[in-house]
C-alpha cells in the first residue's frame, strides 16, 4: 500500500489515468512510492518486467494501479460508466489464501477511483455457480492461482475469456520459479501470449510483470519470466530497506539441551513472554505434526492464552484456516502456530513478532517470514530464532551473517518437465484440443522446453496419443485423440479424471476428517490414517479425536478426550540448506576452530563453547581448509562421519560417489544418513579410509563415471519419479464415488518405477526422472566444486570412542537412508537371514 | 529352484514364482493379474504393454520347463473386467490345448462364466487335490475332513530382511506356515505385502532368480 510518506514529489504533472491514481492517493493522504511511479510509467509504455521490493512495501500496487492508470488512458472520458469490460488484468497467485485479501483491497480501491470494476477470485474455494458466472461475464480483474488458471483452459471455447486482457501479473514470482508450478505458469503464460498474437482485433500486445522479492538470479529470473515475450524488460527496484532484528533464543543449560531429533518445546517457557508482550506472533514451525505438537505444548504451559492462539497449516479445513486468517487481521489472536501455509505475502498488519522453530534452512525464506513481521515499510522486523537441538544455534548465527551480507540464495528454474508438459497437453485436449503447429511453438517459447529436441517432443505426443511404446495388437489405449490434427480427449470419464487431477503439488492421498456429529475438521493422509485402528486417537487441527471408521474417503472420529494420542507425521519433504547458507555455515565453524574474533563471539558462538569443547576434545573442529572425518565403532555397526557441510541435497550425492569409491576396494554395504553438515555411512564391517586412501576418495577424476555408477542413483530417481509418475498422469488417486473402479488402477510409483524400467527404460518420464537427479541434486558442476574445495583442503581423520556432537544428529536422524553394496546379494540376504534366525 | 517335501508331496519352489508339483505334473500358481497393463492403458495411463508379454512367456516357459501337463491357479488370474488383453490370452491359451486349467475364483476374477468355459477354464470356489486344499485366500475355517494343509495366494507376500548395521532389503517370498503355503504373486506388475513370520514358519525368498531359505 502506498503509504502516508514523505516521498519526493512526482517531477512531472501528471494527466489521465496517472492523475486519477494521485488525486485518489492525495485524498487519502498518502504518497506513491518511487519505485510504483516507475512501474506506471513503464507499463504506461507498454514495457514488461519485473518489480522487486521487500515484502510490504506495495509492490502490489505498483502493478495494478499501474493498470488501471492504462485503462483510464485508453479510455479518457468513458472510463468512470464503462461496465463489462472483459478481463483486464490477471493476477496469478500461488497461495489461495491470497486471493481474498487481495480481492477486498483490489475492489476497494476500484471503488474508490470510481471505476465500475469487478474483482473476481477464482481457485479451488471458488463456488460452482462462481465460476460459471464468471464464464458469463469476466470480472476485470480475475485472481488465480496456477493450477485454477490451467482448469479454466481445460474448459470449452476458454478463448474469449481472455480477449481483452492487457496485462498478466504474477506474484510471488520468485517462489514460483524453481518449482513445477512455475513451469505450469510459464506454459499458461505463453499460451495465452499466443492466443493474443492470433487475436488480430487486439488494440495492444499483453504485458508481462512479475513481483518478486530478492533472490540471488534477479535477472534471470526476468528472464525466464520473460522469455515467451523475447524482450528484454525492465526490473524496477525499490530503494526500502527492511529492517531485521534478529535474535536468538539461547537455552540456559546448553549442556542439557538435546543433541538431535527434538522440537525445541523445551523452551516453549521464553516464549510465552515473548508473546505476551507482543501485539500478535506468528509461530512459524517447518512440519505440520510439530505445528501440532506445538500448539498443545502452548495451551499446556499458558492455559491464559487458550482462545488466543490459533494454529494454522495446509491440512487443516479451508473455513478454519480462513477464521484464523480473518482473526489475524482483526487483531483477535495473539499468537499464530503455522507451517509454510502462512509464508507468503499476505499482510497481517497487527503481527509485530515472528517466531522461527528450527532451522529455516535458507537466508531468502528466513527474510521473508520475517517479513511477516512489522509488515509496514519502515519498521524493524522482530525474529526470533528457537533451535531444535543445540547445533541449530551455530546455524542462526550463520543467518545472521548472511543476511548482514545480503547473501541471498538464487532458484534455479526447471528445465525439460516432460511430465508438466504432457499434463499441460492433456489440459488443452480436455478444452477446446489442439494442434502440433500450434502448441509446439507455444512450448518451444517456454524456458523450461527451450531446449527440448524434436525427438523429445514426438515422444511426448506419441506417450499421450498411444500409450508410449505399444505392440499395436491387442492395445486399448485411450487418452489422446487426433481427429483432423486437432487432439482432443472426447472420453468423458477421462476428462473428468484428468481435470481432477491437474497441478503440480503432490502429497499422498488425502482424506477428508470428518466429524461423527458433523463438520469437517481437516485433511489427514492416507499413509498415516492406514496404520491406526477404530478406537486410536489422534491430534488434528489441535484437537484430540479418536478414529470410528473409514467410509468413502472419509475418515470419520468423534471428540476424545484423552490426553495421548499420535500426531501425524506428514510426509512433507525435506528442505536443504542452501549453498549459500552452507558456506556461511563454513566459516562460522572456521571462526570457532580459529578462535578468530575471540574478542567478541556472537551470543550464538558463546552459548555453545562448552559443546565446542566437547567436540574438540574427543575430536577436532575443522577449520575453512580441513575436513573432518570421524571414525566410530557402536553395536550398530562401523560409522564412517563426514563434514562437508554443503548441505544435505550435495551430501546425498556425494556420501554415494564415496560409498561406490568405498565399494571398488573391498566387497561392503553401507546405509548412508546424512543432514546438512555432513553424511554417515554405517557397515557392518570396518570401513576401510585412512590416511593413506583418504584423497584418492575425494578425488575429482572421473567423478562424473563415479556418479552414473553410484547404485543410488536409482533409489533416488525413484524418489524423484513419485512426483513424476503423478503429475504425468500415470498415479490414479481415485476419485470421489469411485473407489472401487480405482483400486484397480493403483499401484506405487515405485512398482512403476520398476516396470518402465525393466520394460520400457526409454519412456520420456522415467528419463525425467534420471534426469531431475542429475540436474538438482546430482548437478555435476556444484558437487565437482565441493569435490574440488575438499581436494585442496587436508583431512583430518579422527577416531572418537564416544559420539561426538556433530556425529550425533546424523546417527540419530535414522530416516530416510540410502544403501549401496558391493556384496553379492545372495550374500547379503544369507547375512541377513542368518541375523533374522539369531534373533528369534 | 528349491525341492521342498511338504505333507508328503514334492514341490519344486521356482525362481518364477510357481510351485511345480511333481507327483500331479502341475504347476501352481497364484494372482497372475493378467490384462493388467491393458486395464490401466485403456483409461489412459500408459503402462508398458510389454509387461503381459513376459508374464505369458515366463508361463510358458515353466510350463514347459516342467512338462506340466496341469496350471491350477489359485485366484486373481485375470484383473479386472474384459480388455484387448484378454483375447491376446485366449489366442496364447489355443496354443496350449493339452494344459489342463483350473482357476480358483480370486476377488479379481469378474469376468462371465462363459468366458472361462470358452478358455476350457475350470472354475472352482475351493479345489481339493489328495490332503491338499486351494482356495484364494487363506481361509479362517478348519481344514475339511481329509485334507492336511491349504495352498492359496491373495496376499503377495513379501518379506522384509534387516541385518547389521542397518542392513534392509524386501523381497517377494513363499510363505509356509504349518498347515498353510502362501504363494508370491506371480505377475510382474504387482507389489508385496509384508508378512511377519513366526518362528517355526518357513519362508523362501526370491532375488535375483535364485530362491534363497531364509529360515
Amino acid at each position: 500500500m502506498p503509504k502516508k510518506n514523505p516521498a519526493k514529489q512526482p517531477s512531472s504533472p501528471a494527466t489521465g489515468g496517472k492523475a486519477v491514481v494521485e488525486a485518489w492517493l492525495v485524498q487519502k493522504g498518502m504518497q506513491a512510492f518511487d519505485f510504483q511511479q516507475e512501474t506506471w510509467e513503464y507499463m504506461r509504455h507498454g514495457q514488461s518486467g519485473i518489480v522487486n521490493a521487500p515484502t510490504g512495501c506495495g509492490k502490489t500496487f505498483s502493478v495494478f494501479l499501474g493498470n488501471f492508470i492504462q485503462y483510464i488512458d485508453a479510455h479518457p472520458g468513458e472510463w468512470p460508466s464503462k461496465k463489462n469490460n472483459g478481463l483486464q488484468l490477471l493476477w496469478i497467485t500461488p497461495l489461495r489464501a491470497l486471493g481474498k485479501d487481495l480481492a477486498r483491497a483490489m475492489q476497494e480501491v476500484v471503488n474508490e477511483l470510481g471505476l465500475p470494476w469487478q474483482v473476481g477470485i477464482r481457485n479451488g474455494d471458488t463456488p460452482q455457480a462462481e465460476r460459471a458466472r464468471q464464464k458469463l461475464r469476466m470480472p476485470e480483474v480475475l485472481i488465480i492461482t496456477p493450477e485454477s488458471l490451467h482448469l479454466l483452459l481445460a474448459t470449452k471455447e476458454h478463448r474469449p475469456l481472455f480477449a481483452s486482457l492487457r496485462t498478466i501479473a504474477v506474484d510471488e514470482w520468485h517462489e514460483l520459479m524453481g518449482s513445477k508450478r512455475g513451469v505450469q505458469v510459464e506454459l499458461a503464460i505463453s499460451y495465452l501470449l499466443q492466443l493474443a498474437e492470433e487475436n488480430k482485433n487486439r488494440p495492444q500486445p499483453l504485458q508481462l510483470w512479475g513481483i518478486s522479492a530478492t533472490i540471488g538470479n534477479l535477472d534471470q529470473a526476468k528472464e525466464v519470466l520473460l522469455h515467451p515475450l523475447a524482450t528484454q524488460g525492465v526490473i524496477v527496484k525499490s530503494q526500502l530497506q527492511k529492517k531485521n532484528a534478529v535474535h536468538s533464543i539461547i537455552p540456559e543449560e546448553i549442556e542439557t539441551y538435546p543433541w538431535a531429533g527434538h522440537m525445541g518445546i523445551k523452551l516453549i517457557e521464553q516464549v510465552i513472554p515473548i508473546i505476551e508482550r507482543s501485539n500478535t506472533t506468528l509461530i512459524f514451525i517447518n512440519t505440520r505434526g510439530m505445528a501440532e505438537r506445538w500448539y498443545q505444548a502452548l495451551l499446556d504451559v499458558a492455559p491464559q492464552l487458550s482462545g488466543a492462539i490459533a494454529l494454522h497449516h495446509g491440512s487443516i479445513e479451508q473455513e478454519l484456516r480462513l477464521w484464523v486468517e480473518e482473526a489475524l487481521h482483526q487483531q483477535k489472536l495473539k499468537a499464530v502456530v503455522a507451517t509454510a501455509s502462512l509464508d507468503l505475502g499476505v499482510d497481517f498488519r497487527p503481527v509485530d513478532t515472528v517466531i522461527q522453530v528450527g532451522s529455516p534452512k535458507g537466508v531468502s525464506r528466513f527474510l521473508q517470514r520475517a517479513g511477516r513481521a512489522g509488515h509496514q515499510p519502515g519498521e524493524i522486523s522482530h525474529v526470533y530464532f528457537l533451535p531444535t537441538h543445540s547445533l541449530e544455534l551455530l546455524e542462526a548465527a550463520a543467518l545472521k551473517t548472511a543476511i548482514e551480507q545480503q547473501e541471498m540464495e538464487s532458484k534455479e528454474p526447471l528445465l525439460l518437465c516432460f511430465d508438466v508438459l504432457c499434463q499441460f497437453l492433456c489440459t488443452l485436449a480436455v478444452g477446446d484440443g489442439f494442434t502440433q503447429q500450434m502448441i509446439r511453438p507455444v512450448v518451444e517459447r517456454c524456458w523450461c522446453f527451450q531446449h527440448m529436441t524434436s525427438q523429445d517432443w514426438q515422444q511426448v505426443m506419441l506417450h499421450i496419443t498411444k500409450g508410449g511404446k505399444a505392440l499395436d495388437q491387442y492395445d486399448e489405449y485411450k487418452k489422446v485423440e487426433e481427429v483432423n490434427g486437432l487432439y482432443r480427449i472426447t472420453n468423458r470419464r477421462l476428462a473428468l479424471r484428468h481435470r481432477l487431477h491437474i497441478g503440480t503439488i503432490v502429497s499422498d492421498a488425502m482424506l477428508k476428517v470428518k466429524l461423527v456429529s458433523g463438520g469437517y475438521i481437516g485433511h489427514i493422509e492416507e499413509y498415516f490414517i492406514s496404520r491406526l485402528q477404530p478406537g486410536d486417537v489422534f491430534t488434528l487441527a489441535g484437537r484430540n479425536v479418536e478414529l470410528v471408521q473409514i467410509k468413502d474417503m472419509t475418515v470419520l472420529v468423534r471428540k476424545s478426550n484423552q490426553k495421548k494420542s499420535q500426531v501425524p507425521s506428514w510426509n512433507g519433504g525435506r528442505m536443504s540448506l542452501s549453498a549459500n547458507l552452507g558456506k556461511v555455515l563454513r566459516h562460522e565453524m572456521h571462526k570457532v576452530a580459529t578462535q578468530e574474533q575471540h574478542a567478541q563471539p556472537s551470543p550464538e558462538i558463546a552459548a555453545l563453547t562448552p559443546l565446542f569443547q566437547l567436540q574438540a576434545s574427543i575430536s577436532h573442529i575443522p577449520n575453512n581448509n580441513e575436513l573432518l572425518i570421524e571414525h566410530h565403532q557402536s553395536k550398530e555397526g562401523y560409522h564412517l562421519l563426514v563434514y562437508p557441510f554443503e548441505g544435505r541435497q550435495v551430501h546425498e550425492a556425494m556420501s554415494a560417489i564415496l560409498a561406490y569409491r568405498i565399494s571398488r576396494l573391498v566387497p561392503i554395504s553401507f546405509s548412508i544418513a546424512m543432514n546438512d553438515y555432513g553424511f554417515e555411512l554405517l557397515s557392518d564391517q570396518p570401513i576401510p579410509v585412512d590416511d593413506t586412501n583418504a584423497y584418492e576418495l575425494f578425488s575429482t577424476e572421473d567423478l562424473f563415471v563415479a556418479m552414473q555408477h553410484s547404485t543410488n542413483l536409482v533409489e533416488m530417481s525413484t524418489r524423484k519419479f513419485r512426483d513424476i509418475a503423478v503429475i504425468g498422469g500415470l498415479v490414479f488417486q481415485g476419485m470421489p464415488g469411485e473407489q472401487k473402479k480405482a483400486r484397480h488402477l493403483q499401484s506405487s510409483a515405485s512398482l512403476l518405477f520398476r516396470v518402465f524400467k525393466e520394460f520400457d527404460a526409454d519412456n520420456i518420464l522415467l528419463r525425467q526422472a534420471f534426469q531431475e537427479v542429475y540436474e538438482q541434486q546430482m548437478e555435476e558442476r556444484r558437487l565437482r566444486q565441493a569435490f574440488q574445495r575438499i581436494e585442496s583442503n587436508s583431512i583430518v581423520i579422527k577416531w572418537p570412542e564416544k559420539l561426538t556432537p556433530l556425529s550425533f544428529p546424523i546417527i540419530a536422524d535414522g530416516l530416510n537412508r540410502n544403501n549401496l553394496s558391493s556384496e553379492k546379494l545372495e550374500d547379503r540376504i544369507k547375512k541377513m537371514a542368518a541375523a533374522l534366525n539369531g534373533r528369534s | 529352484m528349491h525341492a521342498f517335501d511338504w505333507f508328503g508331496n514334492h514341490f519344486v519352489l521356482s525362481e518364477h514364482r510357481v510351485i511345480f508339483w511333481e507327483e500331479q505334473q502341475t504347476i501352481i500358481a497364484s494372482d497372475l493379474h493378467l490384462g493388467k497393463s491393458g486395464h490401466f492403458r485403456k483409461s489412459g495411463i500408459a503402462i508398458p504393454q510389454e509387461i503381459m508379454k513376459q508374464d505369458l512367456m515366463r508361463l510358458f516357459h515353466v510350463l514347459q520347463h516342467f512338462g506340466a501337463k496341469k496350471i491350477l491357479v489359485v485366484g486373481d488370474m485375470f484383473h479386472s473386467t474384459a480388455n484387448q488383453e484378454l483375447q491376446w490370452f485366449a489366442k496364447w491359451r489355443n496354443d496350449l490345448p493339452h494344459i489342463e486349467w483350473v482357476l480358483i475364483q480370486g476377488n479379481h476374477d469378474i469376468l462371465q462364466p462363459d468366458w472361462y468355459a470358452a478358455q476350457h477354464i475350470a472354475l472352482h470356489d475351493t479345489f481339493t487335490i489328495g490332503n491338499l486344499l486351494f482356495t484364494h485366500e487363506p481361509p479362517a475355517l478348519q481344514l475339511p475332513v481329509g485334507t492336511q494343509a491349504v495352498i492359496s495366494g491373495h496376499i503377495h507376500p513379501g518379506i522384509h530382511l534387516s541385518g547389521a548395521a542397518k542392513q534392509q532389503m524386501r523381497l517377494p517370498c513363499f510363505y509356509f506356515s504349518q498347515h498353510q503355503c502362501i504363494l508370491p504373486a506371480f505377475g510382474v506388475f504387482t507389489g508385496t505385502h509384508l508378512i511377519k513370520p513366526k518362528k517355526q514358519d518357513r519362508i523362501f525368498a526370491i532375488a535375483n532368480q535364485t530362491i534363497i531359505p531364509i529360515q
